[in-house]
């Protein structure tokens, strides 16, 4: 048996390791990073324009910290004019027009240079004239066809007439690059080698270290954020799994029984109806009925009333722990039901055919003799299979009861790391996942060996 | 094809049910095409601040001759009969085309791991690299390039080199330098190629996290976009149509005519069309009505949560999620939940009752 499990976890872990590869390395190729957004809102407020240099400045600091100056993967590939350090240009509109140039034109050494001396023009005139420049600028930056920068610095030279010295160089600048322009040369990639000073290896080393990194949202270690997070998920997903089994278990076992026609009649049908109401919309129904002024309002609507006043003893603490939880657990639990209820009812009557079951009822044994000993536990076993699967996909409804119910767990961190792209938290919570799921199926292939003798000698 | 006319035929005259929910999403269907044509008085993105949280069926605010809200306004005063009939076009556009181009690419994928097994595929070690390598350089020049020129905002010209070359390159690779590299034994040697195996890890990767967080995920990279999204969809959602597949080919190959019409040397492509497809449609399209509906789900879910789908999409979940500002507007979850249910509703009674007279029929 020890052996089995130690294939399986061996086996598990490519799975682990091959979607947290993907999603990393997807999540990296996206454009845009966390925190540039906060560096460029400083563009129009209290600094002004004047603090630009500290502000790249504190964005260069930013990627450093966070290792986002390095290369994403061990190699790249990208056209052969592009420059190494294209990544670490701020702000973002700048890095998107030099690497347009650098595409468009090939040679790095005259975009650069043509680059500098439009900034220059832009410096020596004075601020008053600026806004003549503005749409001739615009149109460089906007579109830097070899036609359009042509038409738009003959006008700038016509404009400003004081600064000689920069207009010249401009000129001078402007037509080395389109004279060595190279129109295909974004066409021609280049394989670039990283060594293992790289993002990647470096999320992939902390990984197998126990290391998720430090949030960028919350500037805290990943593992201490999840880790509290988790602790409130658990509970939720702990206890409406082990409710949602009682009451599945329990309706199941007297549809099955002889006189449970009536009770099949009942419940079936409204258990297809409750199926295809969508969890979200169950909640929010809960919520309007239930926890809001216009109706009943029974529970407390958001939170986990985390500011009271006095202290409280561990009993008042859990009742009201039970009072804020109620509603998310009555929707988990609601939505959980049809499906559950449905699959133990099908695996029962799926034995109630069996000759055994015909045997015990001949020997004279009691209908809930029968079910309770001799079905059930046969019944158990696709069972156990069934709820292995069935935790880790809880946490997809978990994801949205505490959007819905602003509970401070898993899903909700998941929700505002997805907006706010904190990639170390999301890579976090996506290992935790899957690693739950993973050790979710070892821990049913040991019940399966426990529930059944006959798969406990097969493997050893 | 013919059979499975018989058994929508069968399921139609023996269940009431059915019968139901078949007219009642044509209906919805016929509405949501003619949509844009109907007289609504008011568009799904115009904001009505006069009006705004109006209930619904609110006579007091009735004015002959002027626009009225029916179902009432949300929070910047949008129409809600409006957004939910809009938001019915938004769930079917969505998840109508992107549930066929899943079950063609899951059909696909779940019989050739099925057919072919692991040992059955076998091609030369020369032309299996320099298809991996052409394929390499179709994904650098067919999609990376195009949108790194779209981000950079290049003109057409630029485009159609780079399309140019995504073909051009791979074509070399494998018509020109294949017959070049059969001149080494090495390359000669003939290679099993792993489909199975393949396609079972990859199913396996991809649901070991579930799908719900996958998408949101994998939807929180990029910019939203409803073309962006369709294919994170398609690409969460084929595993397990690929999975029915697989086992329905299985099960069809052991069979009796399976092995006659191998033995009489029909080729790889009668074998699949002429006598596996058919007999795995039935199953097939149940599951995929089903995805439909999960589909539609998905759709509303993520458009509740406001992640990956961009905030001016007319959608049931936009107009639900407006509730979170004033609980006591009940009319915001009703109305747009109520019509989602009832089409999920509709779409699982439709295959529950087909899968019921389809056993019917194969057991007589």
């Amino acid at each position: 048996m020890a052996s089995y499990l130690l294939k399986r976890i061996l086996l598990a872990i490519p799975v682990l390791w091959g979607i947290a590869t993907l999603i990393f390395l997807l999540s990296r190729l996206m454009p845009g990073i966390y925190g540039a957004e906060l560096l460029g809102q400083s563009d129009s407020g209290y600094f002004g324009k004047a603090d630009a240099n500290s502000r790249e400045k504190a964005y260069r600091q930013f990627l450093h910290r966070t290792g986002q100056d390095l290369p994403l993967f061990y190699f790249s590939l990208s056209p052969a004019t592009e420059p190494d350090t294209l990544h670490l240009i701020f702000p973002e509109s700048e890095r998107l027009f030099l690497k347009r140039l650098s595409w468009q034109y090939g040679d790095w050494q005259l975009v650069s240079s043509f680059h500098n001396s439009l900034k220059y023009v832009e410096q020596a005139t004075p601020v008053a004239q600026r806004n003549r420049l503005a749409p001739y600028l615009q149109t460089i930056y906007q579109n830097p066809t070899p036609k359009g920068i042509e038409r738009a610095v003959t006008a700038l030279s016509s404009l400003a007439p004081n600064q000689v010295a920069q207009k010249s160089q401009l000129q001078h600048h402007t037509a080395q690059l389109l004279e060595g322009q190279n129109p295909y040369a974004y066409l021609m990639p280049a394989l670039r080698w990283h060594g293992t000073a790289n993002q990647y290896h470096r999320w992939l080393v902390g990984l197998a270290q126990g290391e998720f990194g430090t949030s960028f949202r919350l500037k805290r270690p990943v593992s201490a954020v999840l880790f509290e997070a988790v602790g409130t998920t658990w509970w939720l997903l702990l206890i409406s799994m082990v409710v949602a089994t009682a009451i599945a278990l329990e309706l199941s076992l007297r549809m099955v029984r002889r006189g449970g026609h009536s009770w099949r009649k009942a419940v079936l049908p409204s258990l297809f109806l409750l199926d295809s109401i969508p969890l979200f919309v169950l909640a929010m129904l809960l919520l309007v009925l239930l926890a809001s002024p216009a109706f009943l309002q029974l529970f407390p609507v958001y939170g986990m009333g985390y500011f009271q006043e006095a202290q409280l003893t561990k009993a008042q603490a859990l009742g009201q722990w039970l009072q804020f939880m109620a509603l998310p657990l009555l929707c988990l639990v609601l939505a959980n039901l049809p499906y559950l209820t449905s699959q133990f009812y099908h695996a029962l009557t799926d034995t109630a055919n069996q000759d055994y079951i015909r045997t015990a009822r001949a020997k004279g044994l009691s209908e809930s003799t029968v079910i309770r000993k001799h079905m059930l536990r046969n019944a158990l076993l696709p069972v156990i299979t069934l709820l292995s699967d069935f935790l880790p996909a809880l946490v997809a409804g978990a994801v949205i009861i505490e959007t819905v119910f602003a509970i401070p767990g898993m899903g909700r961190l998941l929700i505002d790391s997805v907006l706010a792209r904190d990639y170390p938290v999301i890579m976090g919570i996506v290992v935790l996942v899957a690693a739950f799921k993973l050790l979710s199926h070892l821990l049913a292939d040991l019940l399966y060996a426990t529930a059944d003798p006959r798969i406990r000698h097969a493997t050893t | 094809m013919s059979r499975l006319f018989h058994t929508l035929r069968q399921a139609w005259q023996e269940f009431l049910a059915f019968r139901v929910a078949l007219l009642y999403l044509l209906l919805l269907t016929l509405l949501v095409l003619v949509l844009p044509w109907l007289p609504l008085p008011f568009h799904p993105n115009e904001l009505d601040l006069e009006h705004v949280f109006q209930r619904p069926f609110d006579w007091e605010a009735y004015q002959q001759g002027r626009p009225f809200h029916w179902l009432g306004t949300d929070t910047l005063g949008r129409d809600v009969l409006a957004n939910t009939l809009f938001g019915a076009r938004t769930a079917w556009a969505i998840s109508f085309p992107v549930m066929v181009l899943t079950t063609l690419l899951g059909v696909g994928l779940g019989t050739s791991a099925g057919l072919y097994g692991d040992k059955k595929a076998r091609m030369s070690r020369g032309r299996a690299l320099m298809l991996l390598l052409a394929a390499l350089v179709a994904f650098y020049y067919g999609i990376y390039l195009p949108l790194q020129l779209t981000s950079l905002r290049f003109d057409t010209t630029a485009y159609t080199y780079a399309l140019t070359l995504a073909l051009l390159l791979p074509g070399i690779l494998v018509f020109g330098i294949t017959p070049l590299l059969k001149r080494w034994d090495f390359f000669c040697e003939e290679i099993a190629l792993p489909v199975d195996q393949a396609v079972l890890r990859l199913i396996e990767m991809l649901t070991s996290i579930p799908r719900l967080i996958l998408i949101l995920v994998l939807a929180s990279f990029a910019p939203p976009s409803l073309l962006l999204l369709s294919l994170l969809l398609i690409f969460t959602f084929w595993t397990g149509i690929a999975r029915l597949a697989r086992a329905e080919t299985l099960r069809i190959r052991e069979l009796p005519y399976f092995e006659a019409a191998t033995g009489i040397g029909a080729t790889q492509a009668q074998l699949i069309y002429r006598h596996a497809l058919p007999n795995m449609l039935a199953p097939i399209l149940v599951s995929s009505v089903f995805g439909l509906a999960s589909l539609m789900l998905l759709e509303s879910t993520l458009s509740f949560l406001n992640i990956g789908v961009s905030t001016d999409l007319a959608s049931w979940g936009r107009m639900i999620s407006g509730i979170r500002s004033n609980t006591s507007a009940w009319w915001l979850v009703a109305f747009p939940g109520a019509l989602l249910s009832l089409t999920v509703l509709g779409l699982q009674t439709l295959s529950h009752y087909f899968l019921k007279s389809s056993r019917g029929n194969t057991r007589l």
